[in-house]
Order: structure tokens, then C-alpha cells, then sequence
């Protein structure tokens, strides 16, 4: 019975060179199944994170190593181990009373009628057999590349496939991209930026903190890589709020981004309350300053003799010391030299000119990526402004596309600084988190903190790319919301501490671990970057200087 | 021993086991722990036995010339070769073939007496040893020493294999020994310790 319908199997889902693993023993759809290993499949060969095909009576399941646990026929096993000098009785018991199990959840369901995979909704049943995925599995998992999938990586173990990412359904809604200092978020973020722009898929505004992302970029073995702008000299600008530093670097800004004082308000200092330290009181002060002295409250409030604050706070309800207190605050605004008074061009309209176009903006911060009271405030102010921008074109289109301004993805890192729960109610970058792709605009934070970020915000993340992370509460905090999170923990806490990822969400058709692609000349070729005459001969030298640095950085 | 030879007839029979009565003990057989074989004429079927027990009874001449005390060696020969009671080997039924196939369980009917007995050949026993149902049946036996049976019975199999098949023999024994032991491992030990190859693998 049981024979012929293996054989029966064979004829289904012709075998190949793949070998059956063990077969399907228990299990819930909720928690996942457990499966028994044979004794030809030595645990030891089985990685957590590997694709496994489950093939069930009438579905072929489709899922992942999530757990590797040893197990026995007789729990006295543990307790009175047998004698296993002798090699015949430690096989036979090896290979009887004793067996590893693998836990699978169960991600994806297959069907001959069905071409495209369906995620599950219930388990395959007992007995069926159990084999690892081969790379034709995986591929119809993650799709060919085409216009809107991009190649990303290589899931673990299985370096001819790649994972594509859909781009379309990624800009629809917010990505993260988190992970711990130094595991390769700026390089991954590089890599979805690179596919946007280059798919046409979105435009992207990139508030560049530590100028990762427009020219040369310093990596950290000590070799350099191309910025996206080098990439695409077409579709993307080089803005900076620190012209010198841009110089200093030999890039060639399009723009200089300045701010005049005036443009500040107070709804900007409620992204800064933490950062700045400002209470209640000191914004409550602020919004009555500008009641009374307008637009140039700030400029007023710094600038303002004694006499003139004591007169002001007779006639107000302002309380003194908030008044001192927030003026202190704000002096220390006074050293960014972006800031000015006579300033009267329109940086944010700028912005959108090139967004308009087609092209996304690389904001550099040069030394000011030092300073978040800075970064927050000009990203802040500008987001701001441009997002106050789109809702008025989405709502005068009335729904006619043809007439609604481009995707726009703004990027941010630091995220949590912008998204904790004191301020993300209130900030424009929680409302743009909150309120979907209805104005066409989604942000793609980049953050060591997930905890850090606003539950409601991080729930609205549609794709999440995590690269290695081991605080429980950053952990707890990525995979809110998604179900067989636990599983996943398991996966995730294993990844290496560089180059690997686990992405999940909108843009994949189920949670995918995967080695990154090297952001390397080859990359640069495959978006369509020419190497100058004068470089080539080089090239090589500098595709195995950079593959022998990145392997030295694994540890 | 390379073809099926008799040993005996059939004494007395009953579905789980028979009794064969013999005349005399050849030098090599039979042996505890031999696949035996009776073919049930009309019906074609064969029964499959294990030795478990040989017993050589007394009768009243042994007994005289115990008493007498003076045994001359034409005697002794003469007693053993001219036995007044037959020599009694207990066979334990494992397995029966019809139409061909195999079965490793219970016959329908009994052998009759004087059916005819034969010791199996190596190749017989390969076949019936395709299938280990039958330890099942050893092992759930009442009042024969079972384990000793067992151990016999499992070496005997392992040398009617060609060296190069006898460790993957034992183990697939191993196996199912330990998945029918698996509630007595101390007992479980004991066989697998002495089936395992002198030389493994
Ligand atoms: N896809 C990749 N291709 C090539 N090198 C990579 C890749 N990913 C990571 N690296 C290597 O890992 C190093 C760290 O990556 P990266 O700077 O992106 O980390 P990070 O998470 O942004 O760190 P931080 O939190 O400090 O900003 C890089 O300098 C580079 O050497
Ligand atoms: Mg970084």
C-alpha cells in the first residue's frame, strides 16, 4: 500500500536527483509540522533556513527549516544512553531508536492547475514525504527577473537561484531595513535603491546621513564603491546641506540646500522633542510665539533684548521658563549654517522639480550627519513640505492617475528617532507611515533599533529586510505581526554578521533568507554602468580585492 | 548443506508448532535454531518451523544398561543407531508458503503425522528471511528460550547470505529488533550484542 503510493508519487513529481528527508509526522498550520528525518538524512547535513518540498496527497507544500532537534523511540534513551563502542549497535540504534526531526513551516502551496504558489491555509497529511527543495522549486517560488523583479540575493545554500523582489508591490507601501550596526543595511539599502531607480519603479528622496548613498563610498575594507548617482549620472541628484564637505569628497552638487529661519515651524520641533529635550510647555511656547511674532519667531526669540521677552510674557500666558528654556534649546540651531536669514529660494520646491522629473535627490549631510537635532530638522521640514505638495496634486487629480504626481519613496535612517511613540502621532513621518500609498508617498526607514519605532508605524511596514539582529526586544518588534513569527526568530538570530538577510512581507511570497548580492562591479555592470576606457584593465585586480576584503569582514 | 534433506516425520502437530520424531542425530543436523520445512501434500502448502528444542528420551534398554554398568562401545552404538523411542525435535511454525507466496504467520491447518520434515537449504532461507514478520512470532513466543532462538536463528540466516550482503542483513534485523524491543532495551542490548558481526563492515 504504502509502496504503491510512492510509486504513484514518482510518477507525479518526478524525483530527480533530490532525496527524500523524512516524512511529515505531526503538525498545525498555526505552529508548523514536524517532520521525522530517515536514517539516511544525517541532521548534521540540515541547516536551519533550508527550503524543504513537502509533497502531500493532492498539494505540494512548500516551506522552511525552522528547527533541528534530536529525538528517540524511548525516552530511557536519555536517561541510560546504550553502549555505543561497538560501531554495528550504534548503527543500528542510530538508525532505529533514535532520529532527528525537523520543525518546517509550511509557507507556500503548489498545485499542477495553479501556476502561481498560494500562501496555505492547512497542512499536508501524515506520512507524506518530505525533500529538500531543488532549484527548481525555489525559482518558481521567486520568480524570473523581468521588469519589476530584482535579483537581491541567493537563499542560503543555494547559490544558482535567486530571490527577485517585487519592486511594484515593495514602493506600494513602507520598507524597513534593519539591522545592527555594521551588518550591511546602508549597502542593502543601496541595493533596493539601485533596482527602484533603475526599474523606474519609484522615485526616491534619500535623506543621506552618513553619504552612503550619492558618490564614492568609503566601505570598511578600505576600498571604495559607487555611489547611485555614479550608477545613474540620468536619474538621480546630488543635493547637499553641506556644500564643503560635497567638495571636499569631489562630488559636484546639483543643489545646495539652504533653509531660511522662517521656514521653521513649530510642528518641526515635535519630530525633536526627544532629541532636543523639549517639553509640552516649550512647544505649547512656540506655537503662542509664532501667534504673536509670525514667521520669524525663531530668529525674534534668539535675537530678542530682555525687555522685550519680559513685555511678552506679561501680555501672553507664556511662563518664563519655558520661554528661557526653549530659547536655549534653539540656540543651538544657530551653529547649522544652512540655516539663514536672507535665504529666498524654495529648497523643498526644488526637490520636487527634480522628483517631478524622474529623478530621485541624495541629500547629503556632510558633517551635519554628526548632528541629529539637523538631520531630524531639515528632513523633517522637507518632508513636510514636499508631502503637503503631493496631497494637494492626489486630491486635484480626483483619482485620474494620469494627472497624480510620481511614487515617491523618502528614505530615512535613524528611523526611530522620527517614529518613537512619544512623537510618531504626531509627526509627519508617522502620517505618511499611517496613511498607506494614498498620496503616493512611503518611506523606507533604515534602523539598529526596531523597538525603538511606534507599534502602529512598524505594523504598517509592509516589506521588512533584517539583516542580523539580537536584542529580544528589536526582534519581538520586527516580526509584530507576522505569523510563524517564532519560527523565523530561530532563522534569524543565526544569520551571519554581514551580507545576509532575512526579507518578508509585501514584496516576497514568503519569508526568504538570503546570502545579499555583492555590491560590487558586477553589479555595477548588471545596472548598466560602463567603467571609464582608462579603468578597465584594472578591473579584475579590483573584483578580487574587494571579494577578498569582504570575506576577511565575516567573522 | 546446499539442498533440502528429511529429517524426520511428523509426531505430533498443532497450529503454533509440531513435534518431528527421528531416528538418529546426524553429525551437522539438525540444529537449534534450523529453518525446517513440511510440504502439506494435497493442498501445496509448505510450513515453516524453527527448531527450538532437541530432547533424546530414555527407554527401558538404556536403562538396563545403565545398571549394568558395563557398556562395551558395539553396545552404546547399537542403542543409539537401534532406538526403541525416537530421538524428539520441537519446531516452533513461523511462516507458510501458498501459491507462491509467502506468508509469516499461522498455516491454515496443522502438518498431519508423518508428514515428512526437511531441513531448509540456504536459499530457502534467504527467501524466507526477505520478510522479518516472523521474529515477531519468536519473540511473542510462550515457554521456549526465546532470545537464544532468536540469536541462533539470526546467525544461521546471516551465513546463508553472501559475505558482502551480511552486514546490510544484520543491520535491517538490528532494526526491526529494536522497533519490536523498544519497551525492554536492556534485553534489546543483549540480542543486538550477540548477533553483531565478529568483523563489521
Ligand atoms: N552586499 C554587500 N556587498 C559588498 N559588501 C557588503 C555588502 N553588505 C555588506 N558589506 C560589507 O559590510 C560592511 C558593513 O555594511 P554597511 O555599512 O552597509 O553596514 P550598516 O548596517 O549600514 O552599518 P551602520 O549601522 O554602521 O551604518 C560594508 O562596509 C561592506 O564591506
Ligand atoms: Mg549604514
Amino acid at each position: 500500500m504504502i509502496n504503491q503510493n510512492l510509486n504513484e508519487l514518482d510518477q507525479f513529481f518526478p524525483r530527480a536527483a533530490t532525496r527524500q528527508l523524512g516524512m511529515v509526522i505531526s503538525g498545525s498550520l498555526s505552529k508548523g509540522v514536524e517532520v521525522k528525518l530517515f536514517p539516511e538524512a544525517p541532521v548534521e547535513s540540515i541547516a536551519v533556513g533550508r527550503y524543504i518540498v513537502i509533497e502531500g496527497l493532492q498539494l505540494q507544500f512548500f516551506g522552511m527549516i525552522t528547527d533541528v532537534t534530536l529525538d528517540n523511540t524511548n525516552p530511557q534513551f536519555e536517561k541510560t544512553p546504550p553502549d555505543v563502542s561497538d560501531p554495528f549497535l550504534r548503527e543500528v540504534y542510530a538508525s532505529s531508536s533514535t532520529f532527528g526531526r525537523l520543525h518546517v513551516s509550511p509557507m507556500l502551496v503548489l498545485d499542477d492547475k495553479n501556476e502561481e504558489p498560494r500562501p496555505v491555509k492547512t497542512v499536508p497529511s501524515h506520512f507524506s514525504l518530505v525533500r529538500l527543495a531543488t532549484e527548481e522549486d525555489v525559482n518558481l517560488v521567486f520568480g524570473q527577473e523581468d521588469e519589476t523583479h530584482f535579483h537581491i540575493g541567493e537563499p542560503l545554500d543555494m547559490e544558482d537561484v535567486r530571490v527577485h523582489l517585487d519592486l511594484t508591490r515593495m514602493v506600494e507601501r513602507s520598507v524597513g531595513v534593519f539591522g545592527k550596526s555594521g551588518t550591511g543595511k546602508s549597502f542593502l539599502t543601496r541595493l533596493l535603491l539601485a533596482g527602484v531607480i533603475q526599474r523606474h519603479a519609484a522615485v526616491a528622496l534619500i535623506f543621506d546621513m552618513h553619504n552612503d548613498y550619492g558618490w564614492e563610498i568609503q566601505s570598511e575594507g578600505h576600498y571604495k564603491v559607487k555611489g547611485l548617482k555614479q550608477l545613474f549620472p540620468q536619474q538621480v541628484a546630488i543635493f547637499t546641506i553641506d556644500e564643503e564637505s560635497s567638495l571636499r569628497r569631489r562630488v559636484r552638487p546639483d543643489f545646495v540646500v539652504k533653509l531660511n529661519w522662517t521656514e521653521i515651524q513649530p510642528e518641526d520641533l515635535e519630530t525633536l522633542r526627544t532629541t532636543l529635550d523639549l517639553s509640552d510647555n516649550m512647544i505649547g511656547t512656540a506655537y503662542t510665539l509664532r501667534r504673536s511674532w509670525g514667521d520669524k519667531w525663531i530668529r525674534k526669540l534668539l535675537t530678542a533684548e530682555k525687555y522685550e521677552l519680559d513685555e511678552l510674557v506679561e501680555n501672553s500666558s507664556i511662563n518664563r521658563s519655558s520661554l528661557d528654556a526653549l530659547s536655549r534649546r534653539l540656540e543651538r540651531l544657530e551653529r547649522f549654517e544652512f540655516l539663514q536669514e536672507n535665504w529666498a529660494g524654495d529648497s523643498a520646491k526644488k526637490i520636487i522639480e527634480y522628483i517631478d522629473k524622474g529623478t530621485s535627490v541624495v541629500l547629503e549631510f556632510g558633517r551635519y550627519g554628526n548632528s541629529l537635532e539637523a538631520y531630524i530638522l531639515v528632513a523633517n521640514y522637507l518632508t513636510r513640505r514636499i508631502h503637503q505638495m503631493y496631497v494637494e496634486r492626489v486630491e486635484r487629480a480626483l483619482g485620474d492617475a494620469a494627472h497624480e504626481p510620481r511614487q515617491l519613496m523618502i528614505v530615512i535612517e535613524e528611523a526611530h528617532k522620527f517614529l518613537d511613540p512619544q512623537v510618531a502621532r504626531q509627526t509627519i513621518f508617522g502620517i505618511i507611515a499611517r496613511e498607506l500609498r494614498k498620496y503616493n508617498v512611503t518611506l523606507l526607514v533604515v534602523d539598529q533599533r526596531p523597538s525603538g519605532i511606534d507599534e502602529e508605524v512598524m505594523s504598517q511596514i509592509g516589506t521588512r529586510v533584517t539583516a542580523l539582529l539580537d536584542n529580544e526586544r528589536d526582534l519581538n518588534a520586527v516580526f509584530m505581526g507576522v505569523s510563524g513569527a517564532n519560527a523565523l526568530r530561530e532563522v534569524l538570530a543565526r544569520l551571519d554578521t554581514k551580507q545576509q538577510a532575512l526579507i518578508m512581507g509585501h514584496a516576497v511570497p514568503m519569508p526568504v533568507v538570503i546570502q545579499t548580492r555583492l555590491y560590487d562591479s558586477d553589479f555595477y555592470a548588471a545596472m548598466g554602468f560602463q567603467e571609464p576606457e582608462e579603468l578597465r584593465g584594472t578591473r579584475n585586480d579590483r573584483v578580487t580585492m574587494m571579494r577578498g576584503a569582504v570575506e576577511e569582514g565575516i567573522d | 548443506m546446499s539442498t533440502n534433506f528429511p529429517i524426520g516425520w511428523v509426531l505430533r502437530a498443532s497450529t503454533v508448532g509440531f513435534a518431528v520424531g527421528c531416528r538418529l542425530l546426524q553429525p551437522n543436523t539438525p540444529h537449534f535454531g534450523d529453518l525446517v520445512k513440511v510440504a502439506l501434500q494435497p493442498d501445496e502448502i509448505d510450513i515453516f518451523g524453527l527448531i527450538y528444542d532437541v530432547q533424546v528420551k530414555d527407554d527401558p534398554a538404556v536403562r538396563q544398561l545403565i545398571l549394568a554398568g558395563e557398556m562395551e562401545p558395539e553396545a552404546i552404538m547399537d542403542q543409539r543407531e537401534n532406538r526403541l523411542v525416537p530421538i524428539e525435535i520441537s519446531v516452533l511454525v513461523v511462516g507458510y508458503q501458498q501459491n507462491g507466496f509467502m506468508i509469516q504467520g499461522l498455516p491454515p491447518q496443522p502438518p498431519l503425522s508423518l508428514n515428512i520434515i526437511m531441513v531448509s537449504d540456504e536459499a530457502d532461507l534467504r527467501t524466507f528471511t526477505e520478510n522479518l514478520d516472523y521474529l515477531r512470532l519468536i519473540l511473542n513466543a510462550r515457554q521456549i528460550p526465546v532470545d537464544e532462538l532468536l540469536v541462533a536463528n539470526i546467525r544461521r540466516a546471516t551465513f546463508a547470505h553472501p559475505p558482502e550482503q551480511q552486514y546490510a542483513f544484520l543491520l535491517k534485523v538490528g532494526r526491526e529488533l529494536a522497533r519490536l524491543l523498544n519497551h525492554d532495551l536492556v534485553r534489546l542490548e543483549g540480542i543486538l550484542r550477540r548477533i553483531k558481526p565478529v568483523v563489521s563492515r
